[in-house]
């Protein structure tokens, strides 16, 4: 099908797009010691050029304390028809301000601009909502996960825009008896749509404690949503095999059901689909065993920060941020997947500390895999708070960000030896990386209707 | 007026109001400190009070162990009396404490679920 629109006409079709040349990766000062602004770099991933795996453009924020998290765009390719769209803004929001910054990336992709601000003030004025998170587009409206009310307790809600990143208001009829807020994915012709659970951001933003899991103050359940109404119906209560559920995602290919979540702390993948009666089924597939530390007085979880599918949905990947392992599984069948690769960076456990001549201080985070499936890009930094608790010495020594090669035939990663981004090493200071994304979409920004 | 002194800025003096959170009065006096949310509920703008009396009855943020070890959150603290107080991630050395390694007691949690303290 030729058109006009954003994104691809199917996951098959995204899949034969051309390699990613630029990545935009967000760093932050935010909890450092650093009073500098967050800001989003622009990364040369294009082998070719004469600035390969480095930081080639730095657009700060223009405040102090945002901490840039996730990001999303203005159009994916749910608007693959209209031609009236296009991908050219990327909208970065700051977990602890509230504050949105819409960046225009298409008139200069390399040097990205910011074209206006959505500050928290005004939202949480119109809508009683503070924190945002997940980002995704559906045609006309973008929707964001906003994790706490105005005063920072949950559930939180969605932020409802327009294409002109006008606040339209609550996106959501009812948040039901839901407790917490985190990620969301949506399946549209299925009429469904999925949501985990973190916590309160006045619980989760001062840092981890422990006991407040046992307190039910973080999140052990998925919602699935009628996505049409905007109401939830029901609800997967996951205890203790889904202690704080974070990423969701459902296979991109539009026609499935089958869905995967990573319960952080309980180190396992939920997978869930629909059954031959019509009903939502939930399983835990994968259960990562936790470690013994020699200094540790309870061996260490692998705490699952992020999941990602590869665009053909044969490949599920995950990190364990404590273990420091990066882990690739085949997936063709979602009820038995088989471990196909794994790579060590980082980590508690100092099975890899040093990758490419750079000291990696703390653990593989967030993924963003090329849309062929061959290049993982891996970056370190989870939360400022966590990684203060977790990982003291990245406040000295910084993030990183490296590649890991993936075999698509038949399965294995390994750690691309030419590729990584030293961001104990930049001008203002060391800072941390977090999400990345790619200028034409990549395995987590586009959905299919 | 309260005087606030900054015991990690060279015992830099400023005089501020009561009614006013420290973190406004200082930024107004030009002091660069590091803040996120503006409410009390998210640990960026943390500080440690060497000496004085405040309210922070509304932060949100801290548990029982970080206020013990004299932690306030400048963006919802008022000064009650003159204060000495340790800005900036210096005065973090006590605030960050890995969960696994260091559990905390009942009455050491946030004060919405920790056990009462003994007087």
């Amino acid at each position: 099908m030729e058109c006009c629109g954003p994104g691809y006409a199917s996951p098959a079709e995204a899949i034969k797009a051309p390699r990613e040349k630029i990545l935009y990766t967000i760093a932050i000062y935010t909890g450092t010691g650093i009073q500098q602004p967050d800001y989003l770099c622009t990364i040369d991933s294009d082998p070719d050029s004469a600035t390969y795996s480095e930081v080639i453009h730095r657009l700060e924020m223009p405040g102090i304390g945002d901490e840039l998290h996730h990001m999303g765009w203005n159009a994916c390719s749910s608007c693959f028809d209209d031609n009236s769209m296009s991908r050219s803004y990327l909208l970065v929001p700051g977990v602890r301000s509230s504050n949105i910054h819409i960046i225009d990336t298409a008139s200069n992709p390399r040097a990205p601009r910011l074209h206006k601000i959505i500050e928290g003030v005004e939202i949480k004025a119109k809508t009683g909502l503070s924190a945002p998170h997940t980002i995704h587009c559906l045609r006309s409206e973008i929707i964001i996960s906003m994790l706490g009310d105005s005063r920072g307790e949950a559930p939180g809600g969605y932020l409802h825009l327009d294409k002109e990143f006008n606040i339209l208001g609550r996106w959501e009829n009812s948040m039901g008896d839901i407790p917490f807020g985190y990620d969301f994915w949506y399946q549209p012709r299925h009429n469904v749509m999925a949501s985990s659970e973190w916590a309160a951001p006045n619980t989760f933003m001062p840092g981890f404690d422990l006991e407040e899991v046992g307190h039910l103050k973080y999140g052990r359940r998925i919602h699935l949503w009628d996505f049409e109404k905007r109401v939830p119906k029901q609800t997967f209560y996951l205890g203790e095999d889904g202690l704080i559920p974070l990423e969701v995602r459902f296979h991109h290919n539009p026609d499935s059901t089958h869905g995967f979540c990573g319960a952080a702390l309980s180190a396992n993948i939920i997978h869930w689909w629909k059954d031959d009666s019509d009903e939502w089924q939930w399983e835990k597939i994968i259960d990562v065993d936790n470690e013994l530390h020699p200094e540790w007085p309870i061996p260490v979880p692998g705490i699952i920060s992020v999941i990602l599918l590869s665009m053909d949905d044969k490949y599920l990947y995950f990190c364990n941020w404590l273990h420091g392992d990066i882990r690739q599984y085949d997936i063709s069948d979602p009820h038995n997947p088989k471990l196909t690769g794994q790579v060590w960076m980082g980590g508690v456990l100092n099975k890899n500390p040093k990758v490419n001549g750079v000291q990696v201080n703390g653990g593989p985070q967030m993924i963003q895999l090329s849309l062929d499936g061959k290049r993982l890009y891996v970056t370190t930094s989870l939360f400022s708070t966590w990684d203060n608790q977790f990982y003291p010495e990245i406040r000295v020594n910084g993030g990183c960000m490296l590649m890991v090669n993936c075999d698509v035939e038949n399965g294995g990663m390994q750690i691309d030896p030419n590729f990584i981004i030293d961001f104990g090493k930049e001008p203002n200071g060391p800072s941390r990386c977090h999400e990345t994304r790619y200028p034409g979409g990549d395995c987590t920004s586009d959905i299919w209707l | 007026m309260m005087t606030i002194t900054l015991t990690n800025r060279d015992n830099a003096r400023y005089k501020v109001m009561c009614r006013r959170s420290l973190l406004d009065e200082l930024l107004d006096h030009g002091v660069d400190l590091p803040y996120g949310c503006r409410y009390g509920g998210c640990i960026t703008c943390a500080a440690k009070l060497i000496e004085g009396t405040i309210d922070q009855s509304a932060q949100v943020a801290l548990n029982n162990r970080q206020i013990d070890n004299g932690y306030i959150i400048l963006c919802v603290v008022g000064a009650k009396t003159d204060c000495s107080i340790d800005i900036g991630m210096e005065s973090h050395d006590l605030l960050y404490r890995n969960p696994f390694l260091e559990p905390l007691a009942p009455q050491d949690l946030r004060a919405d679920v920790g056990a009462p303290k003994e007087a």
